[in-house]
């Protein structure tokens, strides 16, 4: 696929910011802040430019507080059972919950 | 007893099967009391108490209201919730500039990936034009020139850029606030020192990915 300059440029710049977040939580596990930003600058990136990621990346961003998601340190995740199965992460500084299925075939809009 | 089993490391039969890397005990201890931190509850508990003390506390009967408020999807995003979680709290006291240097690394390898070379190589004005959508958190940025001289010379790790701001942290582990305008910054990769000038840089940091820079007015301080 031929990308374009800018938007090369761009995300080269999210996915440093990424980086970046998991770097700062990994050095000091109480510091969800400062991830925060960075994730809150990442997302104001795609929004801005209008840049598409990748669902396993939005995956581990909360929706509310665009807090960087890492089950066991800044998230809870748990197993429901209604008929189908779910897989609920729940962020400890919003409460905000995200409910995933637990679907082994299920493939993503990858390719339209 | 049971506090023992908390800190064991990972059995090593353990660590093929999930395929996960045990980590050294400083970080590990450095997880487990965050973790458990987070999970206990109690401060809140106490604030409760006091605040039940000293005022009156009035007991009265409301009609249960019907409320069906069922959003699915994630709301949010209110100034109510920005100022209560994102800023920096006292923190950094508590951080060392150490615990940044390895933000500087990963800085410093985003930057080179992104001009794709040293000085000798290209010419400036294509590296310039770069480093414009880069991003410079977790720069070292050294004030070059200002117009209230108390700031110049100040140098650190670039943690937060807001709107007119960056805020730095020192060597000293001390949180510097220095506005953008007026002032000129250094940026240095590999011997590469590129100048900022500040006054034409204040917007949010995600908003000047997107800003298209025009020569506009003089350069001055």
């Amino acid at each position: 696929m031929a990308l374009h300059l800018k938007d090369k440029e761009a995300y080269q710049r999210l996915n440093y910011l990424y980086q970046a977040a998991h770097c700062v939580l990994a050095q000091n596990p109480e510091n969800v802040e400062l991830a925060r930003f960075y994730c809150f600058s990442q997302k104001t990136i795609a929004k801005r430019l209008v840049l598409r990621q990748d669902p396993s990346v939005k995956r581990t961003l909360c929706k509310r507080c665009c807090s960087l998601l890492i089950p066991g340190v800044t998230a809870t995740t748990r197993q429901k059972r209604n008929k189908t199965r779910f897989t609920v992460m729940r962020c400890l500084s919003c409460g905000q919950r995200k409910t995933l299925l637990n679907n082994p075939d299920y493939c993503l809009w990858a390719d339209r | 007893m049971e506090e023992g089993l908390v800190r064991v490391p990972i059995p090593r039969e353990l660590v093929d099967v999930l395929g996960v890397e045990p980590q050294s005990s400083f970080k590990a201890k450095a997880f487990t009391e965050a973790f458990l931190k987070n999970s206990i509850q109690q401060p809140r508990r106490h604030d409760l108490k006091n605040m039940l003390s000293h005022k009156a506390v009035i007991l009265g009967y409301r009609r249960p209201k019907k409320e069906r408020r069922k959003s699915a999807k994630a709301r949010g995003l209110n100034a109510r919730q920005k100022r209560e979680l994102k800023v920096f709290q006292i923190k950094p006291e508590h951080q060392r500039y150490q615990l940044f240097l390895p933000l500087h690394e990963l800085w410093r390898r985003y930057i080179i990936d992104l001009c794709g070379g040293l000085k000798p190589t290209s010419n400036p004005q294509v590296v310039q034009q770069k480093l414009l959508k880069a991003d410079f958190h977790g720069a070292i940025l050294t004030v070059v020139r200002s117009k209230c001289p108390s700031y110049v010379g100040t140098s650190g790790i670039l943690l937060q850029e807001f709107k007119h701001v960056f805020k730095i942290i020192t060597r000293d582990d001390k949180l510097k606030v220095i506005p953008k305008r007026n002032s000129v910054f250094a940026v240095e990769i590999n011997g590469f020192v590129s100048h900022i000038y500040g006054s034409k840089f204040e917007y949010r940091a995600g908003e000047r990915a997107a800003k298209k820079f025009k020569v506009k007015g003089t350069i001055d301080l």
